[in-house]
């Protein structure tokens, strides 16, 4: 036992600067691992406080031109936006729900980046509607009775409260109905343009036997404002912009 | 003492050899069931792909000639459909010949989706141009009524797409005070005349002009906006007599 003792006793004190070194190099190692990661928040710090390239303030509003002066409906707002965006809204009012629904009201925001532009985006919020009905949106070349020109955008379907929402992207500022072997010319918000020009917004019933069930009136007539089979199947405007003057 | 030696072996190795059989049964057990789930999902998977009436119903049109022949109807789950189809070079054929668009539609379910999504991706077109799409009546000349949707501008490298969400398979044209009646394959008689074709065309006069080396092309009606006639000659057509979509 002694001398085993005494035998580790002596491997112990011959070892002893081996494990020194192997601490002093752990120390050493560890050291630097702190130092690095210090300088390496330094650097961060670095980017992040010395970059000044981050706004510190929200960027200029500005009210962009909307057509010609006079020539826009008097419900169509031009939001003050960032530039280069162009921001409009307007409401719907209710047409032929207005006995029933005389608190249906619809907005649309158009909005529109003109500088890198594939299309604008359309979107229609709803509320206090006929509930559970999907409703039919097109733009129109008149806003009221015979409606001319139409190009059918989408549908609005709203829930079990009247309310709803859709969004679509498709030409909206410049849009227009035309038959290319007669064209003809309308004015446009930029001037003249070809074809006839789709400047109002409106929705309808897109089925007559909902619109006759919600509107209590069975002597309701067919209309042409949904795509599909069954001629004149929708039913009656249900919201319209109601401008004589452009609203888009 | 010699004697009991292997008999202590013997008693001190047999509950190892125990476990060790116990968890090799086990494995073996647990990778059979795992064999066997899987063998299971996956009939399930085979067995019950939905049908998906609407996918058969369209392709059943491109087979009987009411739907064009270029026109795929993609395996698409209920209730979606999704069709496909290319636009070939018109007015840029002779300048670029490998010009090459896809279409593609998703339509989703009949009674809950608001608008049908439309991708347009084009390759090899003429570089760093705005087009303008539109649904038409006829694919060619005189292209009939029409109906201006997006616009898609090309990079550098002549590729681009374009994405936009609208009615499109039952896009149609029409004036209400009087709108007439077209037939639709899929739908029968329809109000209005439908917009069955696609076409993109050069947004600008002079960019077609620049393009194709011609200074005597003149302007159409394919672009929005002041003065009339400022867009270029057709660019792409999906050249069908029968409906693309």
């Amino acid at each position: 036992m002694l001398r085993y003792i005494s035998h580790s006793t002596r491997t112990y004190s011959r070892s002893r600067p081996v494990i020194a070194l192997v601490v002093i190099v752990l120390l050493g190692l560890l050291l630097a691992a702190c130092d690095s990661s210090s300088s390496q928040n330094t650097q961060t710090k670095q980017t992040t406080s010395g970059g000044n390239s981050f706004p510190t303030k929200a960027p200029p509003l500005r009210t962009p031109a909307f057509g010609t002066p006079g020539q826009v409906a008097p419900t169509v707002k031009v939001l003050a936006s960032v530039d280069p965006t162009l921001i409009v809204q307007f409401p719907l009012s209710p047409a032929s729900i207005k006995s029933l629904f005389p608190k249906a009201s619809a907005l649309v925001t158009v909005f529109q980046n003109p500088v890198a532009n594939d299309f604008d985006t359309v979107t229609v919020d709803v509320q206090d509607m006929p509930p559970n009905v999907k409703f039919t949106v097109f733009f129109t070349e008149l806003s009221a009775k015979p409606f001319g020109h139409a190009e059918y955008v989408g549908d609005v379907i709203t829930r079990g409260d009247g309310s709803g929402e859709s969004v679509f992207h498709l030409i909206t500022f410049v849009a227009f109905a035309a038959d290319n072997r007669n064209p003809g010319t309308s004015a446009d918000q930029s001037g003249n343009a070809s074809g006839i020009q789709l400047e109002h917004v409106g929705m309808w019933f897109d089925g007559l036997i909902n619109a006759r069930q919600v509107l209590h009136d069975p002597t309701q007539k067919g209309t042409p404002f949904d795509g599909g089979g069954g001629l004149l199947h929708a039913g009656p405007q249900a919201m319209t912009d109601g401008q004589t003057l452009p609203v888009i | 003492m010699s004697f009991l030696q292997p008999i202590r072996r013997i008693t001190l190795g047999a509950p190892l050899l125990l476990v060790m059989l116990l968890l090799l049964t086990m494995q073996v057990n647990a990778a059979s069931n795992a064999s066997i789930q899987a063998s299971i999902y996956s009939n399930h998977a085979v067995n019950h792909v939905p049908y998906n009436a609407k996918v058969h119903y369209v392709r059943q049109m491109v087979h009987d000639g009411h739907l064009a022949p270029t026109v795929h109807v993609l395996d698409s789950l209920p209730p979606t459909l999704i069709l496909q189809f290319p636009l070939v070079p018109s007015g840029i054929k002779a300048s670029f010949p490998n010009a090459k668009a896809l279409v593609t539609i998703v339509v989703g379910s009949h009674n809950d989706s608001p608008s049908h999504t439309v991708t347009v991706d084009v390759q090899n077109m003429p570089p760093n141009i705005t087009f303008t799409i539109f649904f038409i009546e006829l694919a060619n000349k005189p292209f009939g009524n029409v109906e201006y949707v997006a616009d898609l501008t090309t990079r550098g490298d002549g590729s681009g797409e374009s994405i936009f969400q609208l009615i499109t398979t039952l896009a149609f044209a029409m004036d209400a005070r009087n709108p007439g009646t077209s037939q639709d394959n899929a739908e029968g008689l329809t109000s209005g005349i439908n917009l069955e074709h696609m076409g993109m065309w050069f947004s600008s006069l002079q960019d077609a002009q620049k393009v194709l080396n011609n200074d005597s092309l003149t302007g159409t009606i394919f672009d929005g906006g002041n003065p009339p006639l400022h867009a270029g000659p057709q660019a792409m057509t999906d050249g069908q007599t029968a409906p693309v979509f």
